[in-house]
């Protein structure tokens, strides 16, 4: 331990002699680990996204209920306060034909000129009603009951359809964190070994002089958690500005999805990623350097 | 501090290089190992090191058995030797001065302690001005002088020098021989393997270790 303080210079020195050593092969691993864990950086965000909606969308869950006759205002007032006497029911809203029109026009955005091939208003006046999601099933059941309901919408499948998906890249997700350690953990131990054939001799002279192992492998895995720290680091960078660049878009195109705060997928981004890069890089040099042993001493 | 009873080494090829071998070194002795060529000399030292094992026999180096599988051990014990091979096996590219501290950094010392140690050794085989020089620039001559700094700076137990004569003149080769010879210490015992018998044979206190064959017989001289 004492000879690991005493020494600090001489590891940081002989980390950036094997750098430079094996430079164009070091390159090109900082680069290919900085990719991969780019891609896995792609999936774990758009996971946190889709995780994001379906939760969102589970606590905003809302159905839509029609009536009979549209033409009763005062009936239509009275079941929207008898909905909301029902047990699951957040609130309700009457919806009338114009605001439904005005709120479809919003979701269109610049697509909203085809609502101009209309004559009239395709849309109709409906009950707007928030609910539990738990409760969803028997508010449903009760407000079809009603008088002068005629048929209640709800986007249970739209919500299923996003869990289906955020599902999905759950499992993208592991399986590519699977290729990510895997192929780190290969291109690290590998340059490894590479570094410890190029220094045989040196590290066979200091076995000679009783160096314990821990001494001789110790600039290898600075030299491992470096590249793949500095690899996360790139890879954090490119996602975050690929975040932001993608936000810019998207919030002109579909200003009605509840997307998770750019700093916070950000932030999540910039400490899981590196740490993810740090850990890969450290067990890979681990992995590597047991062919320090195998050099004849 | 060196025990060996009925030592051989049998290398994988099945050459006997050392055949029943007895010798007791003791600390602060100064030994000369002589022999023909192939007649065992740098096996020997192998052993001492731990490069080899004893295929037969038992061997302690420094209170530690010399055996197989106790890596740990054995680094440990080589900790506290000089070696200077044969060939030298400095690093290059690297300065003389730092192929001295190679052999200390995994010592404890104090790098106040490691460079006071280091610049004497250096200085102590003539080398302090060259100090700085990478050791591929070096002469041959020049070379062994820091493989022998290298060796004593760190304050061995046990100096171990392979043939230090072997590519000298005379006068050289005397020089080497005495520079080896002022290491010895009542802590630092000297082992030296030679050809040059006509150099050592008026040494009064010394210990002769006449190797043929793979059989060592041992002759001691002066006080005891
Ligand atoms: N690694 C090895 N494998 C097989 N045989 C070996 C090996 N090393 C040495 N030998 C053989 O063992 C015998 C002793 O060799 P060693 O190197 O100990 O001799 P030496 O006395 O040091 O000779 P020299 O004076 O030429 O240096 C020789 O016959 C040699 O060929
Ligand atoms: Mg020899």
């Amino acid at each position: 331990m004492r000879s690991f303080f005493y020494n600090l210079g001489y590891f940081v020195k002989e980390t950036f002699r094997m750098l430079r050593m094996n430079l164009l092969s070091n390159l090109f691993s900082l680069v290919g680990t900085g990719l991969i864990l780019f891609l896995f950086g792609l999936v774990i965000t758009g996971g946190t996204i889709g995780n994001r909606i379906v939760m969102l969308l589970s606590e905003e869950a809302q159905i839509s209920a029609y009536f009979t006759d549209l033409t009763d205002m005062e009936k239509a007032e009275d079941l929207v306060s008898r909905i909301k006497e029902l047990e699951g029911v957040r609130d309700a809203f009457y919806i009338n034909a114009t605001q439904a029109y005005g709120r479809m026009e919003k979701v269109l955005g610049e697509e909203a000129g085809i609502l101009e091939l209309f004559e009239n208003n395709p849309f109709e006046a409906f009950i707007e009603i928030r609910i539990h999601m738990e409760a969803m099933d028997t508010v449903i059941e009760k407000v079809n009951a009603l008088e002068g309901i005629d048929y209640v919408r709800d986007n249970i499948e739209v919500l299923e359809q996003m869990r289906g998906i955020t599902q999905g890249l759950k499992i993208l997700g592991y399986f590519i964190f699977l290729a990510v350690s895997i192929t780190t953990l290969i291109i690290l131990s590998h340059l490894i070994r590479q570094g410890i054939y190029h220094n045989r001799e040196q590290i066979h002279t200091m076995k000679l002089l009783g160096a314990p192992n821990a001494f001789i492998g110790f600039p290898f895995v600075t030299v491992g958690l470096l590249l793949t720290l500095t690899g996360g680091l790139i890879a954090s960078g490119l996602l975050v500005f690929f975040i932001d660049g993608a936000y810019g878009e998207m919030n002109g195109l579909l200003p009605f999805l509840p997307l998770p705060s750019k700093n916070e997928l950000t932030s999540g981004i910039i400490l899981w990623i590196p740490t993810v890069s740090a850990f890969l890089g450290i067990s890979g040099s681990l992995f590597g350097l047991s062919s320090v042993k195998k050099v004849s001493g | 501090m060196i025990e060996a009873n009925k030592v051989s080494l049998r290398y994988a090829d099945n050459t006997l290089a050392l055949n029943e071998v007895d010798v007791k070194i003791n600390p602060g002795e100064l030994v000369f190992i002589t022999g023909p060529s192939g007649s065992g000399k740098t096996s020997l030292l192998k052993l001492l090191m731990g490069m080899e094992y004893p295929t037969a026999g038992t061997l302690k180096v420094l209170g530690q058995p010399m055996k197989k599988g106790r890596s740990g051990k054995i680094s440990r014990i080589r900790r506290k030797i000089g070696p200077v091979f044969q060939e030298f096996k400095l690093i290059e590219g690297r300065t003389a001065l730092e192929n001295v501290y190679i052999g200390m950094r995994f010592l404890g010392m104090s790098p106040r302690k490691m460079k006071e140690y280091a610049t004497t050794a250096l200085d102590r085989v003539g080398l302090a001005h060259k100090k700085l020089s990478p050791v591929e620039k070096l002469s041959w001559g020049e070379a062994q002088r820091v493989a022998i700094a290298r060796a004593v700076a760190r304050k061995p137990h046990l100096i171990l020098a392979d043939e230090p004569t072997g590519n000298l003149d005379h006068d050289n080769a005397v020089k080497i021989l005495e520079l080896l010879k002022s290491f010895r210490s009542d802590q630092t015992a000297v082992i030296i393997t030679t050809h040059a018998t006509h150099l050592i044979e008026d040494e009064k206190d010394a210990t002769f270790l006449y190797v043929n064959k793979g059989s060592v017989s041992i002759e001691r001289r002066g006080k005891e």
